[in-house]
């Protein structure tokens, strides 16, 4: 594992022993799914798979990097700017100039930097000017924190100052990733012997220095008390940032365990530094009643979530129906509490003898273990539902229990009505 | 678009305690809005005018029947956007920290397969209900602390009631916090007659004086005034407005069973092979 540095910044951060993923700030939900995976050490292709399960056209930008042996893998999407040195070789990768994502493979990897908030202009490039950057890199081994700039491995400004505030804000270390590799103080040292190789992504030209003249924006609503940032402007709702060296180190916040706190929201680091609150509501001013993040880019609509079809559904009426989205059947069925991004589509079945329930069946991509399939859930349905897969007796559904589909499946919804799964 | 009929009535109190209505409605066939401009906030009058302005403009417009949802979030959208503008010139006239703020429950007809259906929006504690076969059902799912509170299961919806945090809301429109709103849809059969609220009508009478009112009162008109009125005579200590929506002219869909059941009468009977 790579001793990494940061910056911090209004991106996630997510470091684990075998990948590190950057996402927009937007993404709370994905990073909270992610992270847990990331923490427990999943591998690139693994965390690649749960990253697009709710698709492409919903994420902004990402940045994927694997971290285990072999050569160093590389995936960027969006205004995200990758420099460094492989194999001697000067590396650029630029997202935006992709309409899906760039990948590369790199060999003997020497020095990445990964600039994600507010990529300027490359021909910006002027020398370092007044602003105290170098104070800002912060050493990191895993965990989840906010980011504007990344580097690997690690950059060595201030590094002794800051490798003690990094075992606060590197809160997650997976334990046994941090025995099996050296003490925190041991990776500061072999980074400081780097030093020349470390230190140089911060000369390489197109590396823009405005990026360090200007706090990041959103950053300053929530960040401690750095001298270049303007006053606390909103709601620190977010979740903690990297300490500046030279605070006073708090006292390390008690962290319980990983797979209790994962909870779906508030993504865990909420609870880190903010454990008074629920995360939703009122955690700035007093009779502030809205502290929730805007989803997605601010001002802008979030993109339609693009699902491929996972699975046909021919019902014996003749319908025939597509699974890219939740799809609810019954004989009048109804559609609760969906955003307007994830418009369900309703299937009404013929019923005469009223032995489908309004809303009897869900089928839906399935999420996780069941990726790339369908799922049926039974609604609660009065008569219930039989289903029978290829190969197997039929089965009743139990109310509210996802079942895999596979393909030549047939669900019974009673009523004469059976539905066969068949692939897209 | 469709042969059904919407009968409807719409009633607003002020109520006993506060001196300005900050709640705002609509009744716009086939839209209905029903807005609580927040009491936390300034001029919260303002921000829930301003939403039933914009959906008013939209039922004027004309809107899309197949996209339902994309025509309430764009409403929202420009909604939030004037509030965030009235904002600015607020605080730019030296009002310091001003936000206005305001929920939102819609209803709006749409079409899905060729078939009317009611799509319903909320965002924060305006409350939308439907009343069939005289049974009451709150549709909607407040965005509240204390809804949250027992969607994990830490307090019961009793404790909601009366929880110190009950007002406190976790979306709206205007100010800083999400936007987004909850989407249902319900076939007209399941909804022949739908509530939409503010919170002084459900904060004031629990569900079963709500349905005991709705389902004695078959006038729309006299439905929503009554309703109004036995929040206020609650007590009437936030501003209590309610949108009574009525579908007519359905083919009705037959309670369950009704039609096995004679067919296997006469079968019993022997009057049919």
């Amino acid at each position: 594992m790579t001793l990494s540095s940061y910056r911090p910044g209004t991106w996630f951060g997510v470091f684990g022993s075998a990948t590190t993923l950057l996402l927009p700030g937007s993404e709370k939900s994905r990073v909270a799914a992610l992270w847990a995976r990331i923490d427990d050490g999943a591998g690139f292709d693994a965390v690649l798979d749960e990253l697009l399960k709710s698709g492409l056209g919903t994420l902004p930008g990402f940045v994927l990097v694997s971290g285990d042996e072999g050569p160093t893998k590389v995936l960027v999407r969006g205004g995200v700017l990758v420099t460094g040195t492989a194999g001697g070789e000067p590396v650029r990768i630029d997202g935006s100039e992709a309409l899906t994502w760039v990948e590369r493979t790199l060999d003997d990897v020497e020095s990445l930097r990964i600039v994600v908030d507010d990529l300027p202009s490359a021909d910006a490039a002027e020398p370092d000017s007044s602003e105290p950057e170098p104070a800002t890199d912060l050493p990191i081994i895993g965990g989840l924190v906010r980011v504007s700039c990344v580097d690997q491995p690690a950059v060595r400004a201030e590094m002794a100052e800051a490798a003690e505030v990094a075992e606060v804000a590197v809160l997650p270390v997976v334990p046994e990733a941090a025995e099996e590799s050296s003490p925190l103080e041991a990776e500061s040292d072999t980074a400081q012997v780097d030093a020349p190789d470390g230190v140089e992504p911060l000369d390489i030209p197109i590396d823009p220095p405005d990026v360090w003249a200007r706090p990041a924006p959103v950053l300053d609503v929530m960040s401690p008390p750095a001298p270049p940032v303007g006053p606390p402007a909103g709601p620190p709702s977010g979740p903690p940032v990297g300490l500046p060296p030279g605070l006073p180190t708090p006292p390390p916040i008690p962290l319980g365990d990983p797979a209790t706190e994962a909870m779906p929201t508030p993504p865990p680091v909420d609870s880190v530094e903010y454990s008074d609150h629920d995360g939703m509501t009122r955690t700035g001013r007093s009779e502030e009643e809205f502290s929730r993040e805007l989803p997605g880019i601010p001002g802008q609509q979030q993109a339609p979530g693009v699902v491929a079809p996972v699975a046909r559904l021919e019902i014996s009426n003749g319908e025939s129906i597509e699974v890219d989205r939740v799809v609810l059947i019954g004989r009048a069925p109804e559609a609760r509490r969906f955003s307007s991004t994830e418009q369900p589509r309703l299937v009404k079945v013929p019923s005469p003898l009223h032995e489908i329930s309004s809303t009897h069946v869900e089928v839906r991509p399935g999420s996780g273990a069941d990726h790339g399939s369908a799922v049926v859930t039974d609604m609660g349905s009065t008569n219930g539902t039989v289903i029978e897969q290829p190969g197997l007796g039929p089965e009743n559904l139990r109310p509210g229990i996802a079942v895999q589909l596979i393909p030549g499946a047939t669900i019974n919804l009673g009523d004469g009505v059976s539905i066969r799964v068949i692939r897209p | 678009m469709t042969d059904v009929e919407l009968h409807h009535g719409a009633a607003s109190e002020v109520g006993l305690v506060r001196e300005i209505n900050e709640d705002a409605f609509l009744v716009s066939p086939p839209i209905f809005v029903v807005a609580d401009g927040m009491g936390g906030h300034d001029r919260g009058d303002v921000a829930s005018r301003i939403v039933v302005e914009e959906f008013a403009a939209l039922a004027e417009a004309g809107y899309d029947p197949t996209r339902g949802p994309e025509a309430i979030s764009a409403t929202l959208r420009s909604s939030q956007h004037r509030i965030a503008e009235y904002d600015a010139r607020q605080r730019a006239e030296g009002a310091h920290g001003f936000t206005a703020g305001t929920t939102a429950v819609i209803a709006l007809l749409v079409e899905q397969s060729t078939e009317p259906m009611w799509l319903l929006a909320n965002l924060g504690d305006s409350r939308i209900y439907r009343y069939n076969d005289a049974v009451l059902e709150q549709v909607s799912v407040d965005h509240s602390v204390v809804q949250e509170l027992i969607d994990a299961g830490t307090i019961t919806a009793a404790e909601a009631a009366v929880h110190p945090e009950r007002h406190v809301i976790t979306r709206a429109l205007g100010g800083e916090g999400s936007t987004e709103a909850d989407f249902f849809v319900l076939p007209l059969t399941g909804a022949e007659r739908l509530l939409l609220c503010s919170d002084g009508v459900s904060g004031m009478i629990d569900d079963a004086a709500i349905a005991a009112i709705l389902g004695r009162t078959s006038d729309p008109r006299d439905a929503a005034d009554r309703v109004v009125a036995a929040a206020v005579a609650a007590g009437g200590r936030d501003n209590a407005t309610a949108v009574v929506v009525d579908v007519v002219g359905l083919v009705p869909d037959r309670p369950y069973d009704s039609d096995a059941q004679r067919v296997s009468l006469e079968q019993k009977l022997g009057a049919l092979p």
